[in-house]
């Protein structure tokens, strides 16, 4: 579904290698799982996976579902079916949440070329989506983020996820700040997003989230490129033994 | 009386050495073939049921734009709005293309009075408004202004506003600038609890000029003062905001608010600001504030990596930001709200 193949990136124009010959590919169907310790470009592989300015790719490529991803602007992959669940999600100030869903969703389906949802099936959907999240209608008429605990804005990212219902999703580091009963609920709404057309990458720190969302895949990310990979059981082999030997 | 030849009018004009005057110079942007330089302006009036307009002789206002509008503009228009005057129906004043005009309001104890303006023109002009506003004690008033010229326009609008006790004023302009504009709010509380919510927002594309300056004068306890002014210029736009708070020494609790924000979306636009407490009482609370900046990139990208694309993100952060100055409870029933937020939407497509 996404080949990622021998991306290199680097940043302040040049001076810093981030990515470093990163090759990748991850199939329709499955969840694969980066780990890494800080600072070995988990972050801005996702960035430059959606199309963040700032970061020049200087060599590779990625194929998405036959397309030249890095030839698309970020809101064609967004059309496309990309989504990104942010480390930090912005606040979009003014802006209410529904309001701001809606206009994401229509500018979607418009770049698609399909029809525009309806108000009343928009507000049907998102109040079950919503209830599913243990969200409280009040917080989807104030504007986006704005005042959001770090874990009320996480769980307003898997929120606009069910929402869009995107193609292949990347999540950044969404269990931080979440609590134990936070996770669950938005480990069982990704959960119910697994499926054989959509393929996903979690990015994370720590093991805990993978108790939750297994994964079929996980690699190492280490100085900009993945240095080890296995299956499930391997994060939590990461988990006990540290990053240490993978570090240059 | 002032010399009408045109030379020596032109020396009449404010200028830019002036304090008041120095980031809208209009003796050095004026030509002395503007039409209405020293004509009388036409305005309509659209009036509620039960007021009448008329016309009488009237001091000047001491000001340099004040003696011009004395000069040409003839007698002033008069409304009386009598005490406990209450009525759904809008002041509409319109037709202020070009020339001067001095128009005087006088709202009587407890009277309440919409009042909706259209300062536009087709043709470039000059358009000198002298407005005087009086309020007596808890006279209400909530006034919205629409401001959309001709590129080579000049207008210079100048409202005194006196407030009595218990005075209510709510005040919204939308300008979308001119060649050079000048928007001069001037309030004077002479009795006390005064709550006056006076915003405003100027979008300039282009090479448009718009100052909005105020000068809130508290001679009197308990004023309730807010006041909050966005910008958004593009171009080679010129936005200006000169806001003054006078607090005098018997203007104790006075409680007063002032912020000017501006989002500059081109290089070479320019935003002068300069907010001013002048502060004698001892038991106030008094704050100013002014930011001047970019959209946030970080937000633009969030927006474009939910698949709006970039222009209409862009607009949709705007349209946030400048809905901020209106959102006056007072404002939200009258009919210009909606007009105003289409305009705005309507400006962003074009210029985001």
């Amino acid at each position: 579904m996404i080949k990622i193949n021998n991306l290199t990136a680097t940043v302040n124009e040049g001076q810093q290698t981030i990515l470093n010959g990163l090759s990748l590919d991850i199939p329709a169907g499955e969840v694969h799982a980066i780990m890494g310790p800080n600072g070995a470009g988990k972050s801005t592989l996702s960035y430059v996976l959606t199309g963040k300015d700032g970061y020049d790719v200087t060599d590779g490529s990625v194929n998405y579902m036959g397309a030249d991803l890095l030839d698309m602007e970020p809101e064609e992959r967004a059309a496309a079916g990309l989504f990104l669940s942010f480390q930090y999600p912005l606040e979009i100030p003014g802006v209410p949440t529904m309001h701001f869903l809606r206009t994401a969703l229509n500018a979607q389906r418009k770049a698609r070329g399909a029809d525009e949802m309806s108000a009343p099936e928009f507000l049907k959907k998102a109040r079950s989506v919503a209830a599913e999240l243990k969200i409280k209608p009040d917080m989807l008429k104030r504007p986006l983020n704005v005042g959001f605990s770090g874990g009320e804005k996480k769980r307003m990212e898997i929120f606009q996820m069910m929402m869009l219902e995107p193609k292949f999703i990347i999540m950044d580091e969404t269990d931080s700040g979440l609590d134990v009963d936070a996770l669950r609920i938005v480990a069982d709404g990704v959960n119910a997003l697994r499926a054989p057309t959509r393929g996903m990458l979690i990015i994370t720190h720590y093991q805990r989230l993978l108790d939750y969302i297994v994964p079929d895949r996980v690699h190492v990310l280490a100085d900009g490129k993945i240095v080890a990979s296995g299956n499930a059981d391997f994060a939590k082999l990461l988990e006990k033994e540290g990053y240490d030997k993978y570090a240059a | 009386m002032i010399n009408m030849q045109p030379n020596t009018l032109i020396n009449q004009l404010p200028h830019r050495r002036m304090e008041a005057w120095k980031w809208t110079d209009v003796r050095g942007a004026v030509t002395d073939t503007q039409v209405g330089m020293t004509a009388a302006c036409a305005p309509e009036f659209e009036l509620p049921p039960s007021l009448t307009l008329t016309r009488k002789n009237h001091t000047d206002t001491g000001t340099p734009m004040g003696k011009l509008a004395t000069n040409f503009a003839g007698e002033a228009y008069v409304v009386n709005v009598p005490a406990g005057f209450n009525s759904t129906d809008t002041l509409k004043i319109s037709s202020l293309e070009h020339g001067h005009v001095r128009i005087i309001i006088r709202l009587g104890v407890d009277a309440k009075l919409n009042m909706s303006e259209v300062h536009a023109s087709k043709k470039a002009g000059f358009v000198n408004l002298d407005l005087r506003i009086e309020l007596a004690k808890g006279a209400k008033l909530a006034r919205t202004i629409n401001h959309n010229d001709h590129a080579d326009t000049m207008r210079i609008s100048t409202t005194q506003i006196s407030a009595w006790a218990d005075a209510e004023i709510t005040q919204h302009i939308l300008s979308f600038g001119a060649g050079l504009s000048r928007f001069e709010t001037r309030i004077a509380s002479l009795g006390e609890n005064l709550k006056a919510d006076i915003h405003g927002a100027y979008l300039l594309n282009d090479k448009r000029h718009c100052d909005m300056t105020s000068y809130i004068d508290l001679g009197a306890e308990n004023a309730h003062i807010r006041q909050s002014v966005k910008g958004v210029v593009t171009d080679k736009a010129r936005g200006v905001f000169q806001g003054k708070f006078h607090v005098r020494r018997p203007a104790q609790l006075t409680d007063a608010e002032m912020r000017h924000d501006a989002i500059m979306l081109s290089d070479s636009c320019q935003v002068r600001a300069k907010p001013e407490l002048e502060i004698y009482a001892d038991d106030v609370a008094c704050a100013h504030g002014n930011t001047v900046g970019a959209l946030d990139e970080s937000a633009l990208f969030y927006m474009r990596q939910r698949g709006i694309p970039s222009k209409q993100a862009r607009a949709l952060l705007t349209l946030a930001f400048v809905a901020e100055a209106f959102v006056a409870e007072a404002f939200d029933s009258m009919a210009d709200h909606t007009s105003f937020m289409a305009l705005i939407t309507n400006w962003l497509e074009q210029n985001s």
